[in-house]
């Protein structure tokens, strides 16, 4: 049996539990395709950890949904909020299933990978190397998308995710980047990440 | 590898994709239900749910049927997996719309954090003389020109989940969302 922490009650808003639950549970689908497609065992990891933090969110936002509510018309409100909010919570739950097929060994064909490669876009994952170009360089000013076709969607800093990063968000050494793009770009994007490639092309 | 397997493979990679688009494209609907308090997007995604279930049963049984070895078969099991979570991920799209199906007014928290905006959703059929039929997503540059954004292209019956590269072809029908005043400008667009 898995060791369950005791959620203490935090007061934080229903309108950001929810917004954190919707936008990790989409990211984490996101994370996970990748991880079982090509086999990326760190992406699956990473799926695994964000799943219990939707599950402790989840659980929050129960508890600020029942202090929210004051009269009838709240609660028949509030519950919609609530079943959407658990939807969401499945929606990280099917995430997880699909990054435990790279975490227990099970694979994905690689005749299936390929096939993929060809309809999908890739999301790759890089840590940020300190001798890396990009350190201390603002997201906007990189101009990824014109550059080569790449799209920065989350950054990890320790335990702190930032999902769909602002123009002005600042890349720091050492942390984690996850890109989409097409694959000759997002190839290139990794080694100027890693501090392999010196150089920004076009 | 025989010719054979990789044609049955190609073909499993195909249904598989199919799954997966739907049941995205259920999220994105059933999100826009929620924000639109439309029940006509409940609807279709609840259509769309019966719908996966049946391509779920196909690809599940095209996989079966293939008669693969054992160390083949190992590969084909993670793939029979994701289906099952992609039928998951269409369950939970059918519940968020069923919380617009039951008929009581969404919460504001759930709008506020779909989208900020009061938003609208529409209908419209591609025409045959229209300038964006027989071209791509990208290269029709539809949100820039009307500032609606499509969720989703029916064809045919059947959903389509838009991509940059996918083809506007005549007949189609483009779901799209969007402020009030893009409408008007996207009718133009699609039937002159």
């Amino acid at each position: 049996m898995p060791r369950l922490e005791r959620i203490e009650y935090k007061p934080i808003s229903v309108r950001k539990l929810f917004l954190d639950i919707k936008n990790l549970s989409e990211l984490m689908i996101d994370l996970a395709y990748s991880a079982a497609l090509f086999n990326d065992k760190e992406l699956a990891e990473d799926v695994l950890e964000l799943e219990s933090r939707v599950d402790t969110l989840t659980y929050l936002l129960e508890m600020e949904i029942m202090i929210a509510a004051r009269d009838v018309e709240d609660a028949e409100k509030l519950a919609g909020v609530s079943k959407v909010a658990s939807a969401a919570d499945k929606i990280s739950d099917a995430a997880a299933d699909i990054a435990a097929i790279v975490t227990k060994k099970i694979g994905i064909h690689p005749i299936v990978s390929e096939g993929f490669e060809k309809v999908e876009e890739r999301l790759i994952r890089a840590k940020v190397n300190e001798d890396s170009i990009l350190v201390n360089k603002q997201i906007g000013e990189l101009d990824l998308a014109a550059r080569m076709g790449v799209d920065v969607i989350a950054i990890r800093r320790n335990k702190d995710w930032i999902i769909d990063p602002e123009d002005t968000t600042q890349i720091e050494s050492g942390a984690i980047l996850i890109a989409r793009g097409a694959s000759a770009g997002i190839r290139e994007f990794k080694e100027l990440v890693e501090g392999k490639l010196r150089k920004l092309e076009g | 590898m025989p010719r054979r397997h990789q044609e049955k493979f190609e073909e499993i990679v195909e249904r598989f994709v199919e799954l997966k688009d739907t049941s995205e494209l259920m999220m994105d609907l059933a999100y826009s239900s929620l924000l639109l308090n439309s029940k006509e997007l409940a609807e279709d995604v609840q259509e769309l749910e019966e719908h996966v279930d049946k391509l779920h049963t196909d690809f599940e049984l095209l996989v079966l049927s293939c008669g693969f070895k054992l160390e083949e078969a190992k590969g084909l099991l993670g793939l029979i997996r994701l289906g099952v979570v992609t039928e998951k991920i269409a369950d939970a799209a059918a519940e968020i719309a069923e919380v617009v199906l039951r008929g009581i007014e969404p919460h504001r928290v759930l709008k506020l954090v779909i989208e900020e905006a009061e938003e609208t959703v529409t209908y419209v059929q591609v025409a045959e003389d229209s300038l964006i039929t027989n071209k791509t997503l990208r290269s029709a540059r539809i949100p820039e020109e009307t500032g609606m954004w499509i969720l989703a292209i029916r064809r045919r019956g059947k959903y389509i989940r838009p991509r940059p590269h996918t083809t506007i072809e005549s007949g189609d029908v483009l779901i799209a969302s969007g402020y009030a005043k893009g409408e008007e400008d996207l009718k133009k667009l699609a039937s002159p």
